[in-house]
């Protein structure tokens, strides 16, 4: 009884030491690490900020925040001194009569409050260089210059309508400064609403040129009455007016390819493997009736703009569905991009998994590949769980018959 | 010496002119009163212990191997719990983007804030493993037979209780891991029959996990998680003595033990009891000031993990539904294993080998293959399920919850049935030996599950190496 005490004494004294001195660490080490996780949560905020100003703010505020025309600058000293109040407010509600519109969701943006709070982080601290680097590499980039040629042939054509020079006028300046937001033939994209529409025609001409002249606050449509003469902009209200009767094609969109990048194709992976492979298969193989993406057939006599296109707008009467209403155009071309890459090693002809659904009715979960030199690791598992296995039972039934004779 | 001359000044010389009337008169004298402080804070803390514990125990109970201090040790990380928890309120919003906000600044502007949460965090992760540990050592010592049947259902209901606060206060960083584990968690009440769909959203507060679970979970995790648990630990403690302390430990042939040898429980029992208790708060906060809880970036409903897995101790039932369907792997199996885990000790209720560790020698053999037999099979059922059971397929025109719910459950059980009548006629095993062999051979299953579930899951939840998945491929 005596050694088991004093064994039993030592052990609690060795514990209370150690918690004092586990304490004491605590204690030494905490301004160093309340240091250390600051810097963490910042470099976490600034990271995701960059997404976010990839997606939302290089548009007008260029890929290293070097502004972009009569959008301000991010990267200047003044900004990076402004208390985070005054930033997260106008970046949450928008800077009245600019371009620049409210971000947060409360105000019928898009941004959360937090990652309002984590775009105000990137002004504050963030690193520019590094933020074109990810601007470009996700695709975002080149921005500038977002203008489209007009269809010669149906340019000419236009001269021939009533007033004709005019609406000339007016699409060769659409083309140079409006296409970029409005889209091909005044149709929209997702970041301006289409002009090319009967319910923008029903406005008389006076609130179409008040509408170019001062911009709609609190959206991207910043006022032009600085930038284009007012008979220019006369000439934009009456293409605007007539433009059902503009031919189809005049405008195109602008030429102006996402590069595919390493990131940009990891991006599409992870998109893909989210939103496409439980139909289209994790390796693009198909699955049931669902059409295989990755075989030759599809991949030799599809271009990528039809598949974005197919992506965007879905195809009726069958499960696939518009991604454009969930996906920006950006990530759209992601996709193209990673699909695109199957194309080297396509086979071809496809051998779709079974049907989708759960992964117990998928067939080919564990891909044995023959190529691949033996993973030493795995057979010294799989050796070790035989071993263990065989030894219980071998040990187990050895012992227990010994023991029933007894 | 100073000690005891302080604490009786009463024991007089005994003198030849005392009478058997002084005697009995002394006897009926109150205890002696302690005359200084040291005594008599003594005195308030040893009467304090001896609240919780008997004055006396059977020598034999303390012995290490037998107990492993396992039930203690969980009332002391309930303990942590509490006390952590309570402080970690303090700095706490349970609303949507802020509580993630919350986490954050407890990181980065609290002193001591995040050992308080690792402390906090790691405790109630080690308290399931203890927890369960308990659980197999009492099985495991047939220390659950009658009259130890009741407490042996409290602890069980203790065990859901502790897996219901782990798996509330998951949700509560509101980040990325968080959310997920969660939402892949809850995803399964909707195959509760009947009413899974009012349940769901009764417990979300709405169709899916917001700010409302948020405040839900919360409200559980703060309130009633604990209270349920602290009315069950008084009651748990109270039958242990109720019930005649702890089942005495004896070695295999080895018969009953009629009158045991006592000591005190002051100082024997109490300085075991201290040493274990600063021993593993010394582990817990080693490990907590260098080792940090998970905290991932804020939870965004948009943008899924692949995987996303539920919280490890949930791993086992996840495993398990990539191969039967939902139903009959989040509802039926689960709920056939508590009402087998309950039944236990009225199926298996004869007190001969109690205290004695897998009830005999050829109980411990039999143990030993359940496990081994276990690990060979329930693994290759796992891989032969991944590369070519179909069950789904060659019974194309069947529902899939017959054809790969019910028949797979069937072969399961039937293999089940028949390494039993094995044990009962080709071993000439007793009913206690097959119920043994029966549960080790279903905890090592669940074992494996888990640990396969864990570590050899990676995106799609594809069965992948441990390696392969960390290094993504």
């Amino acid at each position: 009884m005596n050694r088991t005490r004093r064994i039993e004494l030592i052990i609690g004294f060795v514990a209370a030491v150690a918690i004092l001195i586990g304490l004491g660490m605590a204690i030494v080490g905490e301004p160093a690490r309340i240091a250390t996780a600051e810097d963490e949560i910042l470099a976490t905020q600034i990271d995701d900020a960059t997404a976010i100003y990839a997606e939302q703010c290089s548009v007008c505020h260029g890929i290293e925040g070097e502004g972009i025309g009569s959008t301000p600058p991010l990267d200047s000293e003044a900004l990076s001194t402004t208390d985070s109040d005054t930033l997260f407010k106008t970046i949450a509600r928008g800077r009245f009569d600019t371009a620049m519109p409210a971000w947060s969701l409360a105000e019928g943006g898009v941004l959360s409050d937090y990652q309002v709070s984590e775009l105000v982080a990137l002004v504050q601290n963030g690193d520019w260089s590094t933020v074109a680097d990810r601007v470009v590499n996700l695709g975002y980039a080149p921005l500038v210059p977002f203008t489209a040629e007009p269809d010669p042939e149906i340019f000419s054509e236009i001269g021939l309508l009533p007033d004709g020079e005019s609406l000339q006028r007016a699409v060769t300046t659409y083309a140079a400064e409006c296409v970029a937001c409005h889209g091909a033939d005044g149709l929209g994209t997702t970041l301006a609403p289409a002009l090319n529409d009967p319910v923008v025609r029903a406005q008389t001409p006076d609130e179409i040129a008040r509408t170019i002249d001062l911009g709609v606050s609190g959206t991207l449509m910043a006022g032009w009455d600085g930038t284009l003469d007012e008979a220019t902009i006369d000439d934009l209200v009456t293409l605007i007016s007539r433009w059902d009767e503009v031919p189809d094609g005049a405008v195109p969109a602008p030429d102006v390819p996402i590069p595919t990048t390493e990131e940009s194709i990891a991006l599409g992976e992870s998109l893909y493997q989210a939103n496409c492979a439980t139909c289209h298969g994790v390796d693009g193989q198909g699955t049931g009736r669902i059409p295989a993406l990755n075989v030759e057939s599809f991949l030799l006599d599809t271009p990528d703009v039809a598949i974005e296109q197919i992506v965007t707008l879905g195809v009726a009467g069958t499960p696939m569905p518009a991604w454009g209403d969930r996906m920006t155009e950006a990530e759209i071309q992601a996709i193209v991009g990673y699909i695109r890459a199957w194309e080297p090693t396509a086979p071809a002809v496809a051998t779709p998994a079974p049907r989708g659904g759960p992964p117990w009715m998928q067939a080919d979960q564990l891909v044995l590949d023959e190529s691949e030199p033996t993973d030493w690791r795995a057979v010294t598992l799989i050796a070790l769980l035989l071993v263990a296995s065989s030894a219980f039972v071998a040990i187990g039934l050895s012992t227990f018959r010994r023991r029933s004779k007894e | 010496m100073r000690r005891r001359a302080t604490i009786s000044p009463d024991t007089t010389n005994r003198t030849a002119a005392e009478t058997g009337l002084d005697r009995a008169r002394k006897r009926l004298k109150p205890p002696p009163v302690p005359t200084d402080d040291r005594a008599r804070s003594r005195l308030v803390l040893d009467t304090m212990i001896l609240h919780l514990h008997p004055a006396r125990i059977p020598q034999r109970t303390l012995k290490w191997t037998y107990t492993w201090g396992l039930g203690g040790l969980a009332a002391l990380l309930v303990t942590m719990l509490v006390t952590t928890g309570v402080l970690l309120l303090t700095n706490y919003t349970p609303t949507a983007p802020d509580a993630y906000l919350s986490i954050l600044a407890l990181r980065s502007n609290v002193w001591f804030g995040d050992l308080l949460r690792n402390v906090h965090h790691w405790s109630a992760n080690l308290l399931i493993v203890v927890a369960v540990l308990h659980l197999l050592r009492v099985f495991f010592t047939g220390a659950y037979r009658p009259p130890r049947e009741v407490n042996w259902i409290f602890g069980i209901v203790m065990l859901l209780l502790i897996l219901g606060a782990n798996f509330t206060g998951y949700l509560l960083p509101w980040d990325q891991l968080a959310f997920w584990a969660i939402t892949v968690g809850t995803s399964l009440i909707s195959y509760v029959p009947f009413i899974g769909g009012w349940l769901g959203s009764l417990l979300l507060g709405g169709p899916e996990v917001s700010g409302a679970t948020l405040l839900n979970f919360y409200a559980l995790h703060i309130s009633f998680v604990p209270l349920s648990l602290f009315v069950l630990m008084a009651l748990h403690f109270w039958r242990v003595r109720k019930d005649g302390g702890l089942t005495l430990p004896r070695a295999a042939g080895e018969a009953p033990v009629e009158k045991p040898r006592r000591v005190t429980t002051i100082p024997y029992l109490i300085r075991r009891e201290t040493v274990w208790a600063l021993s593993w708060i010394a582990i817990i906060l080693t490990f907590s000031v260098f080792v940090s809880a998970p905290l991932e970036g804020i939870a965004d409903p948009n943008l899924s993990p692949n995987p996303a897995k539920a919280p490890w101790y949930f791993m086992g039932l996840q495993e398990l539904l990539l191969h039967f369907h939902p139903f009959v792997a989040a509802i039926v199996i689960p709920s056939l294993a508590l009402a087998g885990i309950i039944s236990l000790p009225f199926l298996d209720h004869l007190t001969d080998h109690e205290g004695i560790w897998f009830r005999s020698g050829r109980g411990r053999s039999l143990a030993m293959l359940a496990a081994g037999c276990s690990l060979a099979l329930s693994s290759a059922w796992i891989v032969a399920d991944d590369l070519f059971l179909d069950w789904a397929a060659w019974l194309g025109n069947w529902p899939t919850i017959i054809s790969n719910g019910f028949i797979p459950l069937a072969i399961a059980v039937m293999v089940l049935a028949l390494l039993d009548l094995w044990v009962d006629k080709g071993l000439d095993g007793t009913l206690e030996e097959r119920v043994l062999f029966l549960f080790t051979f279903l905890a090592v299953s669940l074992v494996v599950l888990t640990i396969v579930g864990i570590f050899f899951r990676g995106p799609g939840m594809e069965l992948m190496w441990p390696w392969s998945i960390a290094s993504g491929h």
